[in-house]
Parts: structure tokens; C-alpha cells; sequence
């Protein structure tokens, strides 16, 4: 039965946990560690308790609560929580506490595998997979299964409001809650959804405005969607409902001059859609645009004439026109077919040969971040419309949806087909007879009233609302013996799978494997998993994995102080995301070690980010591949913008804030919160003089109970203090003094300056950093936190992929074959939700938790 | 007044399972209630709150003197022309948001204890659980055939990552107002949802109606898959769908009062999305909150103009920092000093407000003179995290029950929800206690 090659002594221990392990050892590189001789006695592991641990940790101190002496080392599965919890803190270094005796590495390492084979074979012998709870849809989840399900793209955040986040990620199923509001938003977001799709519009159009960050530095081409040669301006992928005339309206920045100033040079403004443009307009220059001169709305609207005879006007006259005239002019109106197209709005320069002028440098004045004087800038773009839409038109969605159309005026076979399909998708498995049967039921009550198209819309509407599709429904078969775990269908399975890896709903392959129950064999799963990775759909692994675990989300909110920073634009700010979503995109796609993400040799700039960064010879707006040698302080995560940008303050770096970050994201081993009322860091010293951050934290190195957390944080941090705030490369801070990146962690590791950290934790953090990894995919995976009896899953996790050196998609597919995310835990059907769980179940111990 | 106890102990709400937490106590005291209200012309209440976290730097909100006639401090200035109309609290004290064991969480605890008056529990999970917050108490009698039950709206944005405190869940920090005592309520940010929760999607009454018939339609076969749903669920999954059953009552509930209210409103332009800057953000929610009362769609509202551990920069007024490192100022002064800025700043969008709502006709006078204002923060001194003599202040008439034009100074000890306790009777929702209350606000609640 068992597929698994055992070697030795352990044969017992790994047998029974193979036996719940639903892995099935696909493919034959699953080489194993070689395990530790297991000990009958477990007297040298004792011994090490003894001498290192027990001196403080024992019934009369009762260090923390933990009393080893009482526990027996030959039933760890008696109180694996609390053995978890010991393993954790000696294998990331943290206990025994710095500056008390030490195990050698042999002592070291024999113990924790002792403890981890301990562990492991506890819980193969009675496996605790945790409990799930009803998880819904979150809104980037909702808004790509729409995508998905009609090939219509919307912004989630403009349909429903944001989700409450836990342990770090936004799909996490206990924080989804419910309520009134969230569900009148459900039902106003399936009645837009609906209309959207099948082009059916009426009424007053609602507008819907695009903005641009007022730091956008708009001198030059902003974004790869916009022409070579463009300034300024935006570029917007949107969806347009239905053939019709739509209006667009520009507004252009107030501050600075950026307006079509009567003394500047004439300005043009061109409005493209797909690449052909429709509308252009040029204002400023000598003779001011005249009033009531509005254009019609038709392609390319007459630019402001040009003056004719005096090329000085009339003084007086010019005063008498209000700038506001300018605005009225930046509107137009043209006819646009349905579907997504994109829109870009910017300027055209007259030249980018530099004037031989009056030099005009950039002069911020108080916080008033833009452009240098005279050049216009955009502020937003709003679009509205259709207006008179023409009926029912063609469209993308449309065709998805209409897969066939009434033969007669009775026919409900199409209706049904129609249905059925679509439910199938959204339900993600074949509708019943009775979900049918409803769904029809609010199609006919529709269509008698108002026809065909208009019943197919209120049935969508029924699916869109529908907890089949809001929630991710998973059953359990009578035959489950409560608090043991059960495998989840196959069908349940390729909705696990198709959330964790694209944050949508499972395509039509992954259903026809899943509805044939063949999902479950490992070598199609494994099939199915690589697919997925491959498809571009699993960009959002990128942007919700990659984006929440390394708080590169955040890099949208971040407002650094224009005073300090007068450099950091929006232009920085989107480059910085870019960059590190690329960086990641590649790590997946090349299918790279997961330790690249700390030491690649390649990263991806433009023109900006080069500038930034001190790479030269890099021109132009597209992010391109660069190759970093060996001794770049840029290689890896650690050398990003965006990571080294979201662990600052506005002002000022945080060594304390980076440390922490390396703690909780790469090293899981997070520091835990800081006690109340600590003073201010004291930033300048009693003369007067700014001080450097290592100064400033200087109680933490001598006060002993700062100590003991910050000797573990403070020294990461302060190595990469040559980065500053918004990630440029310093060498003296802001004291002035030579930055000193050097530092010491408690369990010896030395290093000083970036490249060395990143070589330390390479080194000898690597392991760490892969467990920790594994614990975040587990995390977004499972939909729940991660919690003690989950360790050896994740355990597990990486030793599947180390014969791979860790590639991505080995530690993806330790993931999906592991037992937390292919079987649940059964419940007792009979008693109340609330009935003592006999299995371990999520406490709210005092003794910390396993992660982040 | 013949109501006894408002107040069940947390269990009640807990205990759930499945069945409909319309609140059944609440029902039995319909009728005595309804016959209060159809005595001669009751003008209509409203109540609105407006929140600020990460506290104030008190020595200049606190007004050095007390009584009638009393010195506008410095952070209260621009309300001294709405002095008649408003009442400055102090001494009171958000005990239950201090750390009681659980240290750290500060910020999360301030934020629910703020208008609940209970001790927030520590979690990250699921088990979110503070108390009923006093609007909500408010809105069920209220807002009982309002065509919403109560609006809630914040400033920031809620998805950033990382941003909550250790050990409790970001749910304590996206919101002030508890339905229940495990349901917090999610606050809107987007002026757009706000509009079209107010007035709907569609132009004419036709639409509106053919629209909600055809939700309500829906909504219906919904309940009954639930139903069905629940069976082949465990027990502790068919609770959490029961949720949504009970959501789609609520919906369900309203969508009929809108149906039978059938009124013609000249509804404004559509907001097209949320504005660049607080101040316009900050107007325009306000502008929808004032639209809600005069209309009366709604007569609760809940305002969050800023949340605790907030991170917006008011770059308008140079302040680049964001506000909650703005109250962590160390004691430096030129900091201190940024502090008490913003916190001017804030009031000052609130006086602009109330004097709309003072120009406001609502019958036999104005709104103003017919609503209750809750303006404060749980949080006092920003920079440690007191929360002791929090900075709270009472404008509005209350229909003639609120006597302005004072500052009153509560002896030390003195519990904040015993303020939300004389709020809600002067509202006519009377309340033996909640939360830690000991009772009515002498002075303040006698007139």
C-alpha cells in the first residue's frame, strides 16, 4: 500500500504517516532526509533538556509557564502543542536566550530532529487537520470569478466594500463576515454585474472618474500603455456596456500653472482609444481659447484657433476670460462599440529638445507636490455614457452568455442550456435538478413579463446572489467519523485549487477532471497544479499572495515626506510595486528556487527606477530584465524600493520596523509586541546635534528587557541603514556620519552591510525561510491561520521540495498535497457548534502561537 | 417610563444558532412605545456620531472654565459660534478600552469600547466580540420603519495590509458600530455606495420599484435554498450561513418599507467616487449624512472621520505624517503642536457641518434643533494611550431636551457610556444600562 521507499528503524513512524498523508508520493525524486536514528530511550535528548533548558524552565521558576522537567520526553504526543512551541524557539535560534549556555551544533541538530520525528509520527497517529469554517468569497476573489464566469471586467472596490484581513492575508474564512449591508451591496453588485453583461443600460449613465496622484511627475511618458513621445496623462483598460455615445470630460491639475495658461506655449492634449486617436485640443499660447467655442461631438474636435494679425492681444481682454473656460473646452463626446477598450489621455510636447531658456528648477513650495511651473498635468479623466445606448448590441459577455437563442416564444431549452452552463460555472459543479428547477423559476416569472433577455438577467441575478456562489460550500458525508478527518471531493478540491492559485473559480478543464473524479490521482493533479501555474491567471498570486505577505500592498498608500523626500513621485511609487510584482511574476514563471527571492541576479527597471537605484544606461519607460552581479546591493527582496519604502516612516528609516518585517516575513519568527508607554527615541542629542539611528537605539543594546527582543531585530535592520527611507543608497545618514551597517545576532551570525545579511541568511537562515514561506502558502491556501498541529504539514512541505532545491512549484504542490488541503475535519453532526471538541482545536492559549 | 431592562447579557446575542436575532425583546416593547410615539406632533429625532481616533492633546481641547459662558480652548474654536447648540463633556472616563491583561491592542480596544461601554475580547479569529453600540440601540427604535435601519461611513481605506494590532483582529479597527455584540458593522468609504444605499439605482419611483420587486423576488428563492443548503451542512457552517439568512431578512424588511413609503425624492447628482483630499471627502459624507436626515431615510448615522491608528496624511493643511504619528509626538513641541492642528482641523469640518444642519429647515425648526451630535474620540491623550477624560462633546437640541451653551466636568470615575446612557433618553429610547454604565449624567440629563 504504501508508495513510500523507508529506510531503518523510523519504517514504523513514516509508514502510519503516509497512511493519512494523501500525498502518494507522486513522482519518484521524493528523496527523503535521512532521519535520525530514532532513540527507543530518549535519554541524549533528556540530557540536553537537562543542561541547556531545564535550569529555568522547571516546576519551581516556572520561566513563561513552561515546565520541562515535568514532561515526558517519551510521550511528546501527550503535549504536542507545547513540543511544537520548543522546537519552534530552538530551531529559529531564540531560545536558549542570548548571552546563557548554547548546545553545540551536533547536540543542536540531533535534537530537533529527534523532536520533529517525534512530532511528525504523533500526528500521523492521530492527524488533526483543523477545522474549516464557511468561507465566502472575498471581493478580488468575486470580481475575477465575474471576470471569469462573463468575461466582463470590473473593480471589485467599486461593487463592494473591502474585507477584514487576518494573519496577514484577506481570505482569511473567519474574518469574511456577513451582514445586512454586505448583502444589499451583493444585490446592487449582481444587478450591475447583470446589466453590464448583457449590455442592457438605461437610464441616466453614471459617471465614473479615473484620477491621476497629484506627485505624478507628468513631464515625461508615465506608463507603457501610453504613446512613445506622449507626456503626462493616463491609460485605463475600461469596459464599455454597450455601443453608444459616451462623454469624456478632462480636468487638468489647479496647482502649479498647470493649465493652458494664455502665456505659456500652446499645449496639446490628445484623447486615443485603442491606439486611433479621437479628439484633440490645443490650448494656451497668446490668444486664449474663446468662449462658447465648444466641440461637437464628433472625432477630433478644432483645436483653439490660432491668432490672427496681432500676436499680442488685447490686455484687458484677456483678463475678461476666466480660466474656467479651458475646463468647459476639455469635453467631448464620441461613439464607442461594447467591450474593453483601452483609453489614453495625454499630452503631446512640442519638442523634447531642452530650451535654451531662462534654467527654472524645480522648486517645491511647502508640501505641494506636481510638476515644475508652466507644464499642464492631468488631474482626471471622467467617462459617462451610453447615452441613447442602440439596444441590444453585440459584446464579448454577451456572446459568452448567449450561447444559443429561443427557437420560439415558449422554448425554455435554450434558457435552460443557458442557465445551466452558467450555474455550472458559478456553482463551480453541475446544477441539480432542483437548482435548476429554482432557477428557472425566476427566469420564467421574468420573461413572461418582459421577454427572453430579460429573464436570462433576473436568473443571473439569482446566481450572482446565490450562496452556491458566494460561498465555498463543502459537505460532509455521513460516513465521516466526527474529529477525524475526511477527504474532500474532488469537486470541492478544484475550488480549493483554483482559489489558491488564481483567486477565481475553477475553468471548464478543471471542472471536466473534477466531475469525472479523477482530480485526485496525483499524477493528474500534479498536471492540473503545473497548468495552472503556467496559465496568466495565476498572476494573482502575485498580486494577493506576493502583495500581503510582503506588505507590497501597501506601496499604494505610502506617502513619503515631501520635505525629506522631494524626489519620491508616483512615478517612484508605481515603480516600485511594478518592479516587485515582476520580480515575483518571474520567480513563479521561471519556476525559481524560492531563495532567489532573497538573492536573484536579475531585476526589473525603467528608466526611473534605474535613476533611483544608481543603474545607468537604462532609458525609457518600459520595465526591462536587468542582470545584477554578485556584490549588488540590489539583489533580492532586500534591495527592492517597494519592501525597503513600506518599512520606513515618512520621515525617517526604521531599522526596528525592517527588522521586524525579516522576523515576521522571512525568518517566522516574530518578535512580540512591545510594552506600553516606551519613550520617544530620543533624535537629537542634548547639544542639539541629530543623531543616528543606531544611536537612537541605543537603550535598546543596554537596557537588558529591550534586550532581549531587540538584539534579535535591531542588528537586521540597522545592516540595511544605507538604504534610506525610499530605498536610495546612502552613505552617511541624517546625522551626517558615515553609516555603520554592521551587526551581531545573538546566536553569533555576523554581518555589515546588505550584502552580507543577505549572505548570512542564505546561509544559514535558509531553512527558516523556506518553513516560513511554507507557513504563508498554507496560510492563503487554507483560508485559516496556521496553527501547532499544522507543523508537520508544513514540515512536510519542505522536505518534498528540497530534492528540487526548493522551486516554486514544488513547495506549491507540497501545498496542494498536503493533508490540511485535501481533507477537512469532521463534526459532530448531533451536538451544538459550540459542544467540546475532543480533537485540539484553535485555543486561545497564553503559549504563543506557531506563526505570525 | 415603563420600559425596564434594554440590556441581555452578551450570551443572548451569542447563543444564535441559526434562528433570526431580531433582537424579540425589542418587538414586546413595540407597542407601548408606538403609542408614545403617535402623542402630539413628535418631531423626529435624529442621532448622528461623529468618531476621531488616536485621541486629542487635551490641554488644549479641555476649556479652562465650566459652566454657561464658559472659554472656547483652542481646538474648539470654531464650534464658539454654535455655542447655544452644544454642551462640552469632560471627565468621563472609556475605562473598559484600558488593558485589563490583554496589553497592547490600544487602539482596537478604544474604537469599539467607545460607544458599547465593554471590554473588547483579544482575538484574531473569528470570535470577534465587544458589545451593541448605542446607535445601533438608537436605530431599532428609531429607525424601526426608516427606510434603512442606520448608516455608518468612514474616511480610510481599509485594505491596507499589516496595519492592525497585534493579536486582534482588523475587524476592531474597520469600525466603531456593533449590531450585536459579535457583528461589527462595516463603515462605507465610498460616497457612491452611500448614495445609491440611500436613494437606489434608478431614476424614476417606476424603476425604483420594478427594481426592488424584482430583488425581493429573489431574495425569496435565496431563503429557501438556504434552508436547504443548511441541511447538508455541518452545524457550525449552517450557523454561518444563517448569517446571511438573517442579512437577507434585514434587506428583505426594508426593501418592503421602501415599497410602501413609495415617496418622490429629488435626488442630487450621483457621486462619481471618492474625492482627493479629506476636507472634499470629509464634505461630501457629511453633505450625504445630512441629505439621509432631512429625508428621513435614515435617522441613526455613524461618521468615522478618522479611525484609530489611522494612517492619512493631510497634506492640505502641510502635514505630511500620517495621523496616528502625529499622536505619538513624544512630547517634542513642534509635534505637539502639529497634533493640536489636526485635531482643530477635524472640529472644524464638524462646524461646518453643523452649521448646514442649523440652516436646515425640518418643520417647526431646524435639523439641528431636532438632533442629537455625539463629536469625540475614545482615546484622550493620543500619545500614551489614555483613555481617561476622553474629549467628547453633545451638539444639537434633541428637540428641546438638550440645554447648550455649557461645559460640564464629571467627576473622576465617571463611566462614557453613562453619556451614551443619557443620550439614548433623550433620544426616547430609554435604557436602564449598558455596557459599564451606572446610571444617568446628572446635570446633563436633567436639563
Amino acid at each position: 500500500m504504501s508508495r513510500r521507499l523507508l529506510l531503518g528503524a523510523c519504517a514504523a513512524a513514516f509508514m502510519s504517516f503516509a497512511s493519512y498523508t494523501v500525498v502518494g508520493g507522486a513522482g519518484a525524486a521524493q528523496a527523503l532526509r535521512a532521519p535520525a536514528a530514532v532513540q527507543t530511550t530518549s535519554a541524549p535528548q533528556r540530557a540536553v533538556l537537562e543542561k541547556y533548558c531545564i535550569t529555568c524552565h522547571n516546576q519551581r521558576i516556572k520561566t513563561a509557564g513552561l515546565m520541562l522537567d515535568t514532561m515526558d520526553t517519551a510521550a511528546v504526543a501527550e503535549h504536542a502543542e507545547v513540543w511544537e512551541n520548543v522546537l519552534l524557539k530552538v530551531s529559529t535560534g531564540v531560545m536558549p536566550p542570548a548571552g546563557r549556555p548554547r548546545p553545540d551544533k551536533a547536540d543542536r541538530d540531533g535534537f530537533i530532529s529527534w523532536l520533529e520525528s517525534e512530532l511528525d509520527a504523533a500526528s500521523a497517529a492521530r492527524p488533526n487537520v483543523g477545522r474549516g469554517t464557511l468561507h465566502r468569497l472575498n471581493r478580488t476573489e468575486y470580481a475575477n470569478a465575474i471576470r471569469d464566469l462573463l468575461g466582463l471586467q470590473i473593480d471589485g472596490a467599486a461593487l463592494l466594500p473591502a474585507d477584514n484581513a487576518a494573519y496577514g492575508f484577506d481570505n482569511i474564512a473567519d474574518a469574511l463576515s456577513l451582514s445586512p449591508v454586505l448583502t444589499e451591496r451583493y444585490l446592487s453588485a449582481a444587478a450591475t454585474v447583470s446589466h453590464l453583461a448583457l449590455g442592457r443600460v438605461s437610464g441616466t449613465p453614471s459617471p465614473e472618474t479615473y484620477y491621476v496622484r497629484t506627485d505624478l511627475d507628468q513631464r515625461d511618458r508615465v506608463s507603457e500603455d501610453l504613446p512613445l513621445g506622449s507626456s503626462g496623462g493616463l491609460a485605463v483598460r475600461r469596459y464599455f456596456p454597450a455601443d453608444g455615445e459616451y462623454s469624456f470630460k478632462m480636468k487638468l491639475q489647479e496647482r502649479g500653472s498647470g493649465r493652458f495658461g494664455p502665456r505659456d506655449d500652446p499645449r496639446q492634449l490628445d484623447v486615443s482609444i485603442d491606439g486611433a486617436r479621437v479628439w484633440t485640443f490645443t490650448g494656451g499660447g497668446p490668444k486664449p481659447a474663446p468662449a462658447g467655442d465648444k466641440p461637437t461631438a464628433s472625432r477630433a474636435a478644432p483645436a483653439a484657433p490660432q491668432p490672427e494679425g496681432d500676436i499680442i492681444p488685447n490686455e484687458a481682454q484677456r483678463r475678461a476670460e476666466p480660466q474656467q473656460n479651458v475646463e468647459d473646452l476639455l469635453q467631448f463626446r464620441v461613439h464607442v462599440k461594447a467591450g474593453s477598450h483601452l483609453v489614453q489621455v495625454y499630452f503631446v510636447p512640442l519638442t523634447s529638445a531642452y530650451v535654451e531658456d531662462v534654467i527654472e528648477p524645480t522648486i517645491r513650495t511647502k508640501y505641494l507636490p506636481g510638476n515644475g511651473a508652466g507644464d499642464p498635468a492631468l488631474s482626471s479623466l471622467t467617462i459617462t455614457g451610453p447615452y441613447d445606448a442602440a439596444g441590444r448590441d453585440d459584446s464579448p459577455s454577451r456572446r459568452r452568455v448567449f450561447i444559443c437563442r429561443p427557437a420560439t416564444k415558449d422554448d425554455t431549452a435554450c434558457a435552460e442550456k443557458i442557465i445551466s452552463t452558467l450555474g455550472r460555472r458559478a456553482f463551480r459543479r453541475p446544477l441539480t435538478a432542483t437548482d435548476l428547477q429554482t432557477l428557472m423559476g425566476l427566469y420564467r416569472t421574468a420573461a413572461d413579463r418582459s421577454g427572453f433577455e430579460s429573464g436570462i438577467e433576473v436568473a443571473l441575478r439569482g446566481i450572482l446572489v446565490n450562496p452556491q456562489f458566494l460561498f465555498r460550500l463543502e459537505g460532509q458525508p455521513a460516513s465521516a467519523v466526527a474529529n477525524t478527518p475526511y477527504r474532500v471531493t474532488d469537486l470541492e478540491l478544484a475550488s480549493r485549487l483554483s482559489f489558491f492559485l488564481w483567486s477565481s473559480i475553477p475553468d471548464d478543464e478543471l471542472l471536466d477532471v473534477a466531475s469525472k473524479a479523477r482530480l485526485h490521482d496525483p499524477a493528474v493533479l500534479e498536471h492540473q497544479v503545473r497548468r495552472m501555474l503556467a496559465d496568466e491567471r495565476s498572476s494573482a498570486l502575485v498580486k494577493n499572495f506576493g502583495g500581503q505577505w510582503l506588505l507590497v500592498r501597501n506601496m499604494a498608500g505610502v506617502t513619503p515626506n515631501p520635505e525629506y523626500f522631494f524626489q519620491f513621485d508616483d512615478n517612484l511609487r508605481k515603480g516600485f510595486q511594478q518592479e516587485t510584482e515582476l520580480f515575483i511574476d518571474a520567480i513563479i514563471r521561471e519556476d525559481h528556487s524560492v531563495l532567489d527571492l532573497l538573492d536573484a541576479d536579475f531585476t526589473f527597471v525603467n528608466e526611473r527606477l534605474a535613476r533611483h537605484y544608481g543603474i545607468p544606461g537604462i532609458y525609457g519607460e518600459r520595465f526591462r530584465r536587468v542582470a545584477l552581479p554578485p556584490d549588488s546591493v540590489r539583489r533580492g527582496l532586500l534591495g527592492q524600493g517597494s519592501i525597503l519604502t513600506v518599512t520606513s516612516y515618512s520621515h525617517r528609516t526604521s531599522p526596528v520596523l525592517r527588522g521586524k518585517w525579516i522576523l515576521d516575513n522571512l525568518l517566522g519568527a516574530p518578535p512580540p509586541p512591545p510594552p506600553p508607554n516606551i519613550p520617544e527615541l530620543q533624535e537629537k542629542a542634548t547639544d542639539g546635534k541629530v543623531r543616528s539611528a543606531r544611536e537612537q537605539m541605543e537603550q535598546h543594546r543596554r537596557n537588558p528587557s529591550c534586550a532581549g527582543c531587540h538584539a534579535r531585530m535591531d542588528p537586521l535592520g540597522l545592516a540595511l541603514e544605507n538604504f534610506d527611507a525610499v530605498g536610495a543608497w546612502r552613505t552617511v545618514d541624517q546625522s551626517d556620519a558615515p553609516i555603520d551597517a554592521s551587526g551581531t545576532l545573538p546566536d553569533g551570525g555576523k554581518f555589515d552591510g546588505p550584502v552580507a545579511l543577505r549572505k548570512e541568511l542564505l546561509t544559514n537562515r535558509a531553512g527558516d525561510f523556506v518553513t516560513t514561506l511554507s507557513q504563508k502558502l498554507l496560510t492563503y491556501a487554507l483560508g485559516r491561520g496556521v496553527e501547532y498541529y499544522d507543523a508537520p504539514a508544513v514540515r512536510q512541505i519542505k522536505r518534498s521540495a528540497a530534492p528540487t532545491n526548493y522551486r516554486f512549484s514544488s513547495l506549491i504542490l507540497g501545498v496542494v498535497k498536503s493533508a490540511p488541503f485535501q481533507m477537512r475535519m469532521a463534526r459532530d453532526l448531533a451536538g451544538a457548534p459550540n459542544s467540546a471538541g475532543s480533537t485540539p482545536g484553535p485555543t486561545g492559549s497564553s503559549t504563543p502561537k506557531l506563526v505570525n | 417610563m415603563l420600559i425596564t431592562r434594554l440590556h441581555l447579557p452578551r450570551r443572548t446575542f451569542l447563543r444564535g444558532a441559526g434562528v433570526a436575532l431580531a433582537l424579540p425583546f425589542l418587538d414586546a416593547m413595540v407597542p407601548a412605545l408606538s403609542a408614545m410615539k403617535n402623542t402630539a406632533a413628535q418631531p423626529v429625532r435624529r442621532f448622528g456620531t461623529v468618531y476621531i481616533g488616536n485621541g486629542k492633546n487635551m490641554a488644549k481641547w479641555t476649556p479652562a472654565t465650566e459652566g454657561s459662558g464658559f472659554e472656547f480652548s483652542p481646538t474648539l474654536k470654531p464650534l464658539e459660534p454654535l455655542r447655544d447648540q452644544l454642551v462640552v463633556v469632560t471627565g468621563l472616563d472609556n475605562w473598559p478600552a484600558m488593558d485589563q491583561g490583554d496589553a497592547g491592542g490600544q487602539h482596537s480596544r478604544t474604537g469599539p469600547a467607545f460607544m458599547s461601554g465593554v471590554h473588547p475580547k483579544q482575538t484574531e479569529g473569528a470570535d470577534v466580540r465587544a458589545g451593541i453600540t448605542i446607535d445601533q440601540i438608537a436605530a431599532q427604535v428609531l429607525c424601526k420603519d426608516s427606510k434603512l435601519s442606520s448608516l455608518e461611513m468612514a474616511l480610510d481605506r481599509t485594505d491596507v495590509v499589516g496595519a492592525c494590532e497585534h493579536k486582534y483582529a482588523c475587524a476592531y479597527i474597520n469600525s466603531i458600530c456593533w449590531r450585536t455584540a459579535t457583528t461589527p458593522l462595516p463603515m462605507e468609504t465610498n460616497p457612491r455606495f452611500v448614495f445609491e444605499r440611500l436613494f437606489g439605482s434608478g431614476d424614476t419611483v417606476e424603476e425604483r420599484l420594478a427594481r426592488s420587486e424584482e430583488d425581493r423576488s429573489i431574495l425569496d428563492v435565496i431563503t429557501s435554498e438556504i434552508g436547504r443548503l443548511r441541511r447538508t451542512l455541518n452545524p457550525h457552517d449552517g450557523l454561518k450561513l444563517g448569517e446571511y439568512l438573517d442579512a437577507i431578512r434585514d434587506v428583505e424588511q426594508r426593501i418592503q418599507r421602501v415599497e410602501a413609503s413609495n415617496v418622490e425624492l429629488a435626488v442630487p447628482d450621483r457621486p462619481a467616487g471618492i474625492p482627493q483630499t479629506v476636507k472634499e471627502h470629509a464634505e461630501l459624507m457629511f453633505d450625504l449624512q445630512l441629505l439621509a436626515f432631512q429625508a428621513d431615510i435614515t435617522r441613526v448615522s455613524t461618521l468615522m472621520l478618522a479611525r484609530e491608528i489611522s494612517g492619512t496624511t493631510y497634506n492640505e493643511i502641510g502635514l505630511p505624517d500620517g495621523h496616528h504619528s502625529i499622536s505619538h509626538h513624544g512630547n517634542n513641541p513642534e509635534k505637539i503642536q502639529n497634533y493640536t492642528k489636526l485635531n482643530t482641523y477635524h472640529v472644524q469640518m464638524f462646524a461646518d457641518f453643523l452649521k448646514k444642519m442649523a440652516a436646515t429647515n425640518d418643520g417647526d425648526g431646524s435639523l439641528l434643533d431636532h438632533s442629537i451630535l455625539l463629536y469625540g474620540s475614545g482615546m484622550s491623550e493620543g500619545n500614551v494611550h489614555n483613555n481617561l477624560d476622553v474629549p467628547v462633546l453633545v451638539a444639537g437640541g434633541a428637540d428641546g431636551r438638550l440645554k447648550g451653551g455649557r461645559h460640564v466636568r464629571y467627576p473622576k470615575g465617571t463611566p462614557l457610556a453613562n453619556l451614551g446612557l443619557t443620550l439614548l433618553d433623550k433620544m426616547g429610547v430609554p435604557v436602564e444600562n449598558f455596557g459599564d454604565s451606572t446610571g444617568k449624567l446628572e446635570v446633563l440629563s436633567g436639563m
